[in-house]
């Protein structure tokens, strides 16, 4: 069970809600993907074409609701966002994230963990996307996170968790939940960062980007349950060696 | 009075509060964020907030993204 600033989700599967190819495609992979947390971003207005209320389907799904403030480039646009973000939705939590770099959509770790500051101190709950830095999701920790959101690989690039050694130390140490997010591209991914100790992942794009999105959703949901009771069983110790599993009996020698 | 919404001109009959801005413009009030020179409104004040001349107006909306 996932418990974010004191609020219990049993799943550990966090929706994005991006590249859906359309409002009901976007419902039916939330329900099939049990997700109880989905995240949403915040765009200009444009008043010549205005887009589909996505909202009002979400919030009758009975979904929490966590905006981001993707597209900023600096703290103070983070800080900005999430104020607008608060109004427009009428949470305090935020999905921070701070990406200046378009190429890799990589996240600034002396921007994130400054707006991270302001924010807690502004009253947010703040689960910051940063790099998969151990010494940093330290330092996030200490800011009053929430949570932290190491990255697996580049946003949307489907290469897993390619930061696997850092991950495993930053899980180690955390007194807060760890949700991967970014990078998971397949249900074994999500599986294999649950196995790891993560508390959850944030999954859109391995989703959304699926040739059936919504059977990818129930993929997703499968593989996180399945990566939660590995965890919770204890995983047998690994060896470099052979050790039988069946009776090594001479039985046959007397042939 | 002329006041600028997302960088576009409006002309607007005085006096004019954001929330009827708002319903002018039938804007969906649900997932809309407004702030007035770089200063987020809260929702609440939107009735109480009186646009003066040349204000920049920004809406921002709640979109889906991961």
């Amino acid at each position: 069970m996932l418990n974010l600033a004191g609020v219990q989700l049993e799943s550990p599967l966090l929706l994005g809600t991006g590249k859906f190819a359309s409002a009901a495609q976007l419902m039916a992979a939330v329900t099939a993907s049990g997700t109880e947390l989905v995240t949403l971003a915040m765009k200009r207005l444009d008043l010549q074409h205005q887009s589909d209320d996505i909202l009002t389907p979400l919030q009758q799904l009975g979904v929490r609701l966590l905006p981001n403030t993707s597209g900023a480039k600096t703290a103070s646009e983070a800080i900005f966002a999430a104020e607008l973000a608060r109004e427009a939705l009428g949470t305090h939590w935020l999905k921070l994230e701070i990406h200046p770099d378009p190429r890799y959509l990589l996240p600034d770790p002396i921007e994130t963990l400054q707006a991270a500051h302001e924010l807690v101190k502004r009253g947010f709950v703040v689960l910051p996307y940063c790099p998969a830095d151990p010494v940093l999701c330290k330092r996030l920790e200490e800011a009053g996170c929430a949570a932290v959101m190491p990255l697996g690989a580049p946003i949307g690039s489907n290469q897993g968790l390619q930061t696997l050694a850092m991950l495993e130390i930053i899980i180690e140490q955390a007194t807060v939940p760890v949700i991967i997010d970014a990078g998971l591209g397949a249900p074994s991914h999500a599986c294999q960062a649950l196995e790891l100790g993560a508390s959850a992942v944030l999954v859109n794009t391995a989703i959304a980007s699926a040739a059936d999105p919504v059977a990818m959703a129930t993929g997703f949901r499968l593989a996180c349950q399945a990566g939660v009771h590995a965890r919770r069983s204890g995983l047998a110790a690994t060896s470099s060696q052979a050790h039988a599993s069946s009776p090594l009996t001479h039985f046959l020698e007397t042939l | 009075m002329r006041i600028t919404l997302n960088q576009q001109p409006q002309q607007l009959a005085e006096p004019c509060t954001l929330q009827q801005l708002v319903e002018q413009l039938q804007l969906n009030p649900n997932g809309l964020a407004l702030a007035i020179n770089q200063t987020v409104i809260s929702k609440r004040e939107w009735a109480r907030t009186t646009l003066q001349p040349d204000d920049q107006v920004a809406a921002f909306q709640i979109v889906t993204g991961g």
